[in-house]
């Protein structure tokens, strides 16, 4: 019993390490426009299936990788220049319901290009499964537990040493006083939608050699993502890490005591929880407004 | 509420006269269609009571129809009711249901409370896809048809029927838009804090919206059940509520004929992408259209956000 616990813990951290990658991309998004970009999954799907596609057509995975995660930034990119700016000055529901429209176009763009069939990518190393105090752990969540890192790193060091990374925090606390700094609050939204989208593709490349990818795997991911994004506190990127382990850890347990069926519902229900008790999260700050 | 208002009826009952001839030439696919169409108008009405009129924001419509289908179903199939009563009976779940959430989610506003109404649409297509009582994941078969008498329903009926359900909704609606009620619902749209300064009590008004929307949703889901046969979870699930958003923007979110329209045009695109998709991109599959449909949304929003009927009509003011 404790054993198949303690393995059921070790696949939420692999499925947690993901969640917080695409929540850093919710928390990123919102703290710069304010938009919940719903699409935010799909920039997974997009990495992992562009990445599954290059190598099966017989391209080296470096190679491979590098360009999945420049084909989500650029789909990131052309989501806020195509959708989001010509909206600009819409409400927040417009903003996203628009988000959404833009989840079922790269979902429905994704079976026309790749087709319904599910793809999959070599691990990165080989080598047996780890094992860690008797439980199992794919060689592969190693490289996506690595990603969380180094994303999670480089966020730090950019919005805490770095000039234009305390620009972009000075744009998030007062966007008309930071406007008047000369602060580029439109390159910044840019910006946000461009990095959100590469570290979601660089997560679908290091996560897909585990469960593979097909076109509709954006939606989970990018449920996940937000619930996770939700349950940490949507203004925080050390949240995003929390929410995603905290939810990617209680989801594989639960569903693994219940059934499989289970973990979204599971995965929601916290969120209404955590919306209820506690909407601005484990690590937010409270509302601006009511 | 003083006197009932006859204003959509007029429409409403011509509407019904047209299809109750159309459906005795039309193929019975197309009266199919129909039966879809009105079914989809009547959730989109609820829904528009919602988000329009009231100015909330509803993800997981879906849902409602889903249990007003399994309400009716379960117990025409297993305690023999009716599908008459079942339809009551589906509405009424919906309702309790709705009611019973709406001390959850009502508490959070805009982007929240999308997240919020999304999350229960998962949560509960999730316990339709694991309730062995009601099928699980392979779903409800052999749904009993309505029946008047010794006539079972057949197409043409059922067409009839949901465009019966849509003018009577269609008529009671616009009773709620033109009344006081409607107006301090439009009211709380436009700012909540000064809504209540009127005397306007905000928080009964949008659970009451909430309810109302569930039971449009809920009786469609009933006549949905019967008219179809089958019903199982992925009928209920996320993308129909995205769905139900986008007959909802593309017809205008203030507006009931709004919700007719748009629940045609979204069906009759589904139709003819479905067609001509494969013409023009041999490689494509028809259900490619989703692309279609995702675009559509957003150049909807971003070139005429308040819908297509926003040319036209300004029902309830605004």
């Amino acid at each position: 019993m404790t054993a198949a616990l303690w393995q059921y813990f070790l696949g939420g951290v692999v499925d947690g390490a993901i969640f917080a990658l695409v929540a850093a991309g919710f928390v990123l998004i919102y703290q710069v426009t304010g938009i919940i970009n719903l699409a935010q999954g799909e920039f997974v799907m997009i990495g992992g299936m562009t990445a599954a596609a290059l190598t099966t057509g017989g391209m080296p995975v470096v190679g491979a990788a590098a360009i999945a995660v420049v084909v989500a930034a650029t789909a990131g990119g052309l989501t806020y220049l195509l959708a989001i700016r010509p909206a600009r000055g819409g409400t927040a529901l417009t903003l996203l319901f628009i988000t959404l429209g833009v989840d079922v176009a790269l979902r429905g763009l994704a079976l026309f290009v790749w087709g319904t069939n599910p793809y999959s990518l070599p691990p990165f190393s080989a080598g047996n499964a780890i094992v860690v105090f008797g439980g199992a752990l794919p060689p592969q969540a190693l490289w996506v537990l690595g990603t969380d890192v180094l994303v999670f790193a480089a966020l730090y060091l950019f919005f805490r040493h770095t000039r234009m990374g305390t620009a972009v925090r000075a744009a998030v606390a007062n966007p008309p006083i930071a406007s008047t700094f000369g602060i580029p609050l439109r390159t910044f939204a840019f910006g946000s939608f461009v990095v959100a989208a590469a570290i979601g593709g660089l997560g679908g490349v290091v996560i897909t050699p585990i469960p593979g990818v097909q076109y509709d795997a954006g939606l989970t991911y990018g449920l996940a993502g937000f619930v996770s994004a939700v349950l940490g506190g949507i203004d925080s990127l050390p949240g995003a890490l929390l929410g995603g382990f905290t939810l990617g850890i209680v989801e594989h347990v639960a569903a693994g005591l219940l059934s499989p069926g289970w973990d979204q519902g599971i995965g929601f229900f916290i969120l209404l929880l955590v919306l209820v008790v506690r909407p601005q999260g484990l690590l937010g700050r409270a509302a601006r407004r009511a | 509420m003083r006197r009932l208002s006859t204003a959509y009826a007029p429409v409403a009952a011509v509407i019904v006269a047209v299809i109750a001839v159309l459906v005795w030439f039309l193929p019975s696919y197309y009266t199919g269609l129909l039966t879809l169409i009105g079914i989809y108008a009547l959730v989109t009405i609820g829904l528009n009571l919602f988000m329009g009129y009231a100015g909330q924001v509803s993800l997981g419509q879906a849902a409602f129809v889903g249990i007003g289908a399994y309400t009716s179903a379960v117990l025409a199939v297993k305690l023999h009711l009716t599908p008459w009563l079942g339809a009551v009976a589906g509405a009424v779940a919906a309702a309790l249901v709705a009611f019973a959430l709406s001390f959850i989610v009502l508490r959070l506003r805009e982007n929240l409370l999308a997240l919020a109404t999304l999350a229960l649409g998962i949560v509960i297509n999730v316990v339709f896809n694991e309730w062995d009582f009601i099928g699980g994941s392979s779903g409800f078969k052999g749904i009993p048809g309505f029946a008047l008498g010794s006539f079972v329903f057949d197409q043409r009926a059922y067409a009839i029927l949901a465009w019966v359900l849509v003018g009577v909704g269609i008529w009671f609606a616009g009773n709620v838009v033109q009344s006081t009620y409607g107006r301090a619902l439009i009211a709380v749209s436009a700012g909540e804090l000064g809504a209540q300064a009127l005397g306007v009590n905000s928080e009964g008004l949008r659970r009451q919206a909430f309810v109302l929307s569930a039971v449009y949703a809920g009786i469609a889901g009933a006549v949905y059940a019967s008219s179809f046969t089958y019903i199982d979870p992925t009928s209920f699930g996320f993308l129909l509520s995205v769905n139900f958003v986008l007959m909802s923007v593309i017809g205008g979110l203030r507006s009931l004929w709004g919700a007719v329209i748009g629940a045609a045009i979204v069906v009759a695109l589904g139709q003819i992408l479905q067609t001509v998709i494969p013409l023009v991109l041999p490689g494509a599959r028809g259900d490619f259209q989703s692309f279609f449909l995702g675009v559509i949304l957003v150049a909807m929003l971003i070139l005429m956000p308040r819908g297509l009927t926003s040319r036209f009509a300004s029902d309830g003011a605004a």
